[in-house]
């Protein structure tokens, strides 16, 4: 099997796993106990938040952990409310979350990346939240988050200027860049930031908000009052150990990973779109992930492609997989207007840690075959 | 080469079907039909998976795939039909519907259209040819215990002659083995269960979104008393026995209703009339190819209920009149009785 789908779900990394392990069974006590073991348990569950605090340079104290990035989003939303900015390429997640509130969609340009000039005309005196992905998980666009964090800057000098102390705050769902890209709050400039575990080698359904000390969060699920009351329930604790050590990983090898699939996706750019005159490759080129490929065949049925490399034991996607389940064409590939013959001809390919350079060379030849066989069905 | 379009659902069944159509040497093309469905909330609509497994199976065969939207007509034909059924106090039967109304019409008829010769389909039936004739005769599947022609009944004689069956010679087991030995994705998929568009939620819940629920009273037969309250005798069924609700003692049947009063009927009587039934007159008969001729035929009042020695003759009127050998159970208005001469189905009708 040859995996090119690592935007979708990565394979949990040994040492995450190993970080885990102790904490289904010998340390599987309640960190809300009082006796000693229990205690050492929550001083490891404080460790790992402080551990994933360091990797975004913040607080541990100031994570909230939840069970993936759609709670992490929706949680930020609930909280903040108002009217909300975002944008047409996002992830399902926020467009859905949004529709609870006034709010305004700013058009992302033909590649798919969202001006920061756009979000300040967007921006209304009762606008409370601004929300962009960092990297879009489709195409793999890296969106320019510091002049977004400029532009919402100066409309909150302006309005404490004028007397209105109206907040407005710039959240970020940063899961899917986590692995390749500096992920540092500060310097992205944001206020509240969403991560995924299962996007960066760690455990499914363990994800985290983290918030600046100022943002003020509501209660989210009620009870026995963890992560500060905002988000009671029994801490995940092997999924926060986990989420910690693949944070850490991440941190240390992000330089030489970056690069690492950069060449790789560069080469099998080259080797597909040299065969084929015709591909189309979207998002901006250069502000991409490293390991992103969107290529599109014009005229030929992806899905097709899919099940044949799939019978062949190569993975890609034809898409965000949520958008493929229903049926209905990409919002992504129609909001940066790509045609419909090209769009119904689209793979995501996403590199990763399973990615090598033979698997990568293999799975370019298979793909070649695939779509050749596609051209010659229809007859081009 | 002969163009084949063939239905694919996404099961076992079709999925093989279209695999040994290849083999046999036909240009073959898979078509998914989508059918009218209902999304509630919390339920998932299979339909999109179904779709996408009959398409991996169409690209691993190497075939070409299309989508025919049948939703309105399935809508029109089939669903409505059913709903207005119930609203008379009658049993229909939807499959039976769906084969007359979609599978062996509209879909031949846009397949035709679309350039194919003859379509197939994933069914447990037969079709002969005979010489010299355009029409087909509908035969019983080889697997007797899986025989499909009680839904087929009421296709043309004209429809089967551009139609094939190839799973009509074998055993659904020799189906599984014979889909995994070729490693179709679809090999070890459970079979659909019920009226598709009706899904997991039941006959009952389905009709209740369509119809007033209106509390009645359930009534013994023989004593005139009334044992319960029911919320619409629309819910209910000839031979019926659970959810009557009436508790304690025997357990009663439902051997009748009156739609006008809203009252259903029971009985603790197994032997009541009304359960038992060795006479039946049809009405809406179809016949697949020629009118039989009066006389001594076999008949099937559900499917893979087993066949009736009967004696068939014709009313003035032109409905049928049915003397079954030995009586059957639980027969309802609006229930298809399929004929057969021995191995070939006939034609058939519906309780008046």
């Amino acid at each position: 099997m040859i995996y090119l789908d690592h935007a979708a779900a990565t394979p949990l990394d040994p040492k995450v796993l190993a970080a885990m392990m102790p904490y289904f069974s010998d340390d599987f006590f309640n960190p809300s106990a009082p006796y000693a073991p229990a205690i050492m348990v929550r001083r490891s569950y404080d460790a790992a938040k402080d551990t994933i605090g360091r990797a975004i340079g913040a607080r541990g104290d100031d994570i909230i952990i939840t069970a993936g990035a759609t709670e992490s989003i929706n949680l930020a939303f609930s909280s903040i409310g108002g009217h909300v900015v975002t944008a047409n390429i996002e992830h399902h997640a926020v467009l859905a979350a949004v529709k609870n509130f006034e709010h305004t969609i700013v058009e992302a340009d033909s590649r798919a990346v969202v001006s920061a000039e756009s979000i300040r005309q967007a921006i209304r005196p009762d606008t409370r939240l601004v929300s962009i992905a960092l990297a879009n998980n489709e195409v793999g666009t890296i969106q320019p988050l510091r002049d977004i964090a400029e532009v919402i800057k100066k409309e909150r000098n302006a309005r404490l200027a004028r007397g209105d102390h109206t907040p407005i705050y710039l959240h970020s769902d940063a899961s899917q860049g986590v692995g390749q890209l500096d992920v540092n709050v500060a310097r992205l400039g944001v206020d509240l930031l969403t991560l995924n575990a299962a996007k960066v080698y760690g455990p499914k359904q363990v994800g985290l908000l983290w918030s600046a000390p100022f943002v003020e969060l509501k209660p989210y699920i009620v009870g026995g009052g963890q992560e500060r009351g905002i988000r009671s329930g029994t801490e995940n604790v092997a999924g926060t150990i986990g989420f910690a050590k693949a944070m850490e990983l991440a941190s240390e090898h992000r330089g030489f990973e970056s690069k690492r699939l950069m060449k790789l996706r560069d080469t099998m750019q080259k080797t597909l779109t040299d065969a084929f005159a015709k591909a189309v490759l979207s998002g901006h080129q250069r502000h991409r992930l490293a390991g992103h490929l969107h290529i599109s065949f014009p005229g030929i049925d992806a899905e097709r492609v899919l099940f044949g490399l799939e019978n062949r034991g190569v993975l890609v996607a034809t898409g965000s997989a949520c958008a493929a389940n229903k049926g209905t064409r990409s919002h992504v590939l129609n909001a940066i207007g790509l045609a419909s013959e090209v769009a119904d001809g689209s793979l995501r390919i996403t590199l990763g840690h399973l990615s090598t350079d033979e698997n990568c060379q293999q799975a370019a030849a298979i793909i070649i075959e695939e779509v050749t066989k596609e051209y010659a069905r229809v007859g081009r | 080469m002969t163009k084949v379009y063939v239905g694919m659902s996404g099961g076992v069944d079709s999925s093989l079907t279209a695999a040994l159509l290849v083999e046999q040497g036909y240009d073959v093309t898979g078509v998914y039909m989508k059918n009218w469905t209902q999304d509630l909330p919390g339920m998932k609509c299979p339909w999109a998976d179904d779709l996408a497994d009959a398409k991996r199976v169409a690209v691993q065969l190497g075939i070409d795939f299309k989508v025919f939207d049948f939703e309105n007509e399935y809508k029109h034909k089939v669903v409505d039909y059913m709903i207005e059924e119930y609203k008379l106090g009658r049993t229909p039967n939807p499959d039976i519907m769906c084969n007359q109304e979609v599978k062996f019409k509209i879909f031949l008829e846009t397949a035709l259209e679309d350039g194919a010769d003859l379509i197939a389909t994933g069914h447990y039936a037969r079709v002969r040819h005979e010489e010299g004739r355009s029409n087909g005769q509908l035969v019983q599947a080889v697997d007797t215990n899986k025989d499909q022609t009680y839904f087929l009944y009421r296709v043309t004689g004209e429809a089967l002659g551009k139609v094939l069956f190839p799973l009509g010679e074998f055993k659904k087991p020799e189906v599984r083995e014979m889909a995994k030995a070729r490693g179709l994705f679809t090999a070890a998929k459970k079979d659909s269960q019920g009226i598709c568009f009706v899904g997991q939620i039941g006959i009952r819940e389905f009709l209740s979104q369509y119809v007033e629920q209106k509390a009645g009273s359930i009534i013994d037969k023989q004593t005139g008393k009334v044992l319960g309250q029911h919320d619409g005798a629309i819910f209910y069924t000839i031979g019926q026995r659970h959810g009557l609700d009436v508790g304690g003692g025997l357990p009663y049947y439902v051997v009748g209703k009156d739609m006008d009063k809203n009252e259903v009927y029971a009985t603790t009587n197994l032997n009541d009339d009304a359960l038992w039934r060795p006479q039946l007159n049809l009405t809406s008969a179809h016949w697949i190819n020629e009118t039989p001729e009066a006389g001594e035929y076999q008949v099937r009042v559900r499917h893979r209920a087993a066949l009736i020695p009967t004696q068939l003759s014709f009313n003035d009127d032109g409905s049928i009149e049915l003397t079954l050998d030995n009586a059957e159970r639980a027969v309802a208005p609006g229930q298809s009785v399929v004929i057969y001469n021995n191995e070939i189905c006939i034609g058939g009708g519906i309780i008046a």
